[in-house]
């Protein structure tokens, strides 16, 4: 039994098809530009909406951990509450900003597709 | 206790990761292996992969060693990792994989149409990546010397020739594979003895908690209202701009399934973080005087022999010690390749010697960075690395991706500016200048001001210059969805 040849040394750079297909006309003409704006603009809002909403429940917990201090005083098993919602309860409300994020940005895209390119290719 | 044990789980860890990776150039050998692969991956392989490389030694020892010094203020940094992957959801996973980038200086090229921001994007992901893998060298010393009792040194020497070795071979290169399998390893290392431990002190009726007294301040002050936000600003805005987190976006096949891949990921890395919580709390409990003796972050590997003893105390610690080691590898040799790529192709056109040349430097500068400097707590020195990305790199992306009117000279100016501001306050808060507590939380947590600084600076120069012409074609590219199914394989491959 002979081992096959080794096979040359190829240099790995972008795949040659990186330009995957896209929907739509694109950027070439005016109708096209003006769907591509407008699904950023959605997808935008939608992104700015949940990270907003993320951020000030987590600026709201800091500041209210910090300024009621009884707050540790409410234990479950010896374990004070800020120490149960920061370390484990704050992990779900991320999946689930993740979760309604997700949906809504393909359903952004669908839109998109229905209106750019409404026969489907 | 054991070092025969300790050393033993060193060893077959550092070698399990070579033979993997020598066995592991011979199946990916073609370069066509290495293009289907990134069409085969799936989003629960890729996800896992991605948590593999991520979570380094900052989070395997650093978050439990932080929550036994500073308590509930340390429960911030894994939420901000976490939550740094939410943030990238958000704003950048779809449209980052479908600009084609495979690198960030890439996306700067591509996005900017001119060569300064690629250059300066090119400077400032080397200088992240030294900074962010001398700490990995660092928990790598810590671990070594203080479980086997040999000289720290060696374990950073160990931890950087190994990952030399393979990125040298071509093994690390694409193979996903191993990065899953290091999440997965990395999390049984840390949950086993979590669970192991917790039941063994229920069984013998003590309290893991020490009744409660295990969560009561210390006489530290704690970082503070200004200083939890700034941390929380630099955790969430930094995840954007790593430079080994881009690459691994790249093996999804589409903008829909790098955003499934991160809500995997964001499920992989919440369910990580609540081990090294349960035994920073343990920590507290039982091995409170590691908090003063400035190896805090040892108490992951000390508390099984604290709390079990005996053979079954050292089977875990051998396996918490080859978890800990599975973390600095992964994450090393996942920046060394970002690294090397991107100092290959800006100074050697991207040639396979210029890759070896580059390898060998993105190895031994953060070796001899970490060689002589002292080591200081993991995850706070990786918050700066955070903030330090969140004030130059994040703003480039973001308002690439979502900002028409961004100029090449507003990236430029913007992210020269939140460098020179990060870093100065960064090295400013260490130097003895007597300066007023006040500045000195400004200067330590910088994110708050300086990531805001470097957003503005762009967005100020970028109104006084025109954006480049090809803009609206490159936004399309970023934004507009995949052509809905071209049939069943995909799209041909015809050319490797």
């Amino acid at each position: 039994m002979s081992r096959p040849a080794r096979p040359e040394r190829v240099r790995v750079t972008a795949p040659a098809d990186a330009r995957v297909p896209r929907t739509g006309r694109g950027a070439a003409d005016p109708s096209g530009d003006f769907y591509v704006r407008s699904l950023i603009r959605s997808q935008l809002r939608l992104a700015l909406s949940v990270a907003i909403g993320f951020l000030l429940l987590l600026v709201g917990l800091a500041v209210l951990v910090a300024a009621w201090p009884q707050i540790h005083d409410i234990r479950l098993l010896t374990v004070p509450l800020p120490w149960l919602v920061l370390g484990i309860g704050v992990y779900p409300i991320i999946l689930l900003g993740a979760f309604v994020y997700n949906r809504a940005a393909a359903r952004n895209e669908e839109r998109y597709r229905d209106l750019a390119d409404p026969g489907g290719s | 206790m054991n070092p025969s044990t300790a050393l033993a789980a060193v060893v077959l860890v550092t070698a399990a990761t070579v033979l993997v990776a020598v066995y592991g150039l011979r199946l990916s050998r073609t370069t066509s292996d290495f293009y289907v692969a990134s069409r085969t991956v799936k989003p629960w392989w890729n996800a896992s992969a991605i948590g593999g490389e991520y979570l380094s030694a900052a989070s395997f020892l650093g978050v439990a060693g932080l929550i036994v010094v500073s308590g509930q203020d340390a429960l911030w940094f894994p939420i901000g990792y976490t939550a740094g992957y939410l943030m990238l959801l958000l704003f950048v996973a779809a449209p980052l994989r479908r600009s084609g980038a495979y690198t960030l200086p890439d996306f700067a090229e591509a996005r900017l149409g001119s060569m300064t921001p690629r250059q300066v994007t090119s400077g400032l992901v080397v200088v992240v990546g030294w900074l962010y893998i001398v700490p990995q060298l660092h928990g790598a010393a810590l671990t070594l010397g203080i479980t086997t009792g040999l000289p720290g040194w060696l374990g950073a020497v160990l931890v950087m020739v190994i990952v030399c070795v393979t990125v040298l071979a071509g093994g690390m290169r694409s193979i996903t594979f191993v990065q899953a399998f290091q999440y997965w390893l990395k999390l049984l290392a840390l949950a086993v003895p979590a669970v192991f431990l917790l039941l063994h002190l229920g069984l013998a009726g003590e309290s893991a908690t020490a009744g409660g007294r295990a969560f009561e301040r210390g006489p530290g002050t704690g970082l503070g209202i200004y200083g939890t936000i700034s941390l929380i600003v630099a955790l969430l805005f930094g995840t954007l701009g790593l430079p080994h987190v881009l690459v691994r976006f790249y093996t999804n096949p589409d903008g829909p399934s790098a955003r499934r891949t991160t809500v995997i990921v964001l499920g992989l890395l919440s369910l990580f973080y609540l081990f090294p919580t349960m035994l920073g709390v343990l920590g507290r409990t039982f091995t409170p005087e590691l908090a003063a003796s400035g190896n805090a972050d040892a108490t992951i590997l000390l508390l099984p022999g604290r709390i079990v003893g005996g053979t079954a105390g050292d089977v875990l610690s051998a396996l918490v010690i080859g978890g800990a080691f599975a973390a600095f590898l992964s994450t090393t040799s996942g920046l060394v390749v970002s690294l090397a790529g991107v100092i290959s192709q800006g100074l050697f056109k991207g040639t396979v010697r210029g890759f070896r040349i580059s390898t060998v430097a993105a190895c031994a500068v953060p070796l001899l960075l970490a060689v002589g400097t002292s080591s200081f707590a993991l995850a706070g020195a990786i918050g700066s690395v955070f903030a330090f990305t969140a004030s130059t790199i994040c703003p480039l992306l973001l308002l690439g991706i979502w900002w028409r009117r961004l100029t090449a000279a507003g990236a430029v100016a913007g992210m020269v500016a939140g460098a020179v501001a990060c870093g100065g306050a960064l090295v400013a808060a260490g130097l003895p200048l007597g300066l007023p507590s006040g500045v000195v939380q400004l200067l330590e947590q910088p994110a708050a001001w300086t990531v805001p600084l470097a957003f503005l600076t762009m967005v100020v120069v970028s109104r006084a210059g025109r954006p480049a012409a090809h803009v609206g074609a490159v936004m399309a590219r970023l934004h507009a969805p995949e052509a809905r199914m071209p049939g069943p394989e995909g799209p041909s491959r015809s050319r490797p």
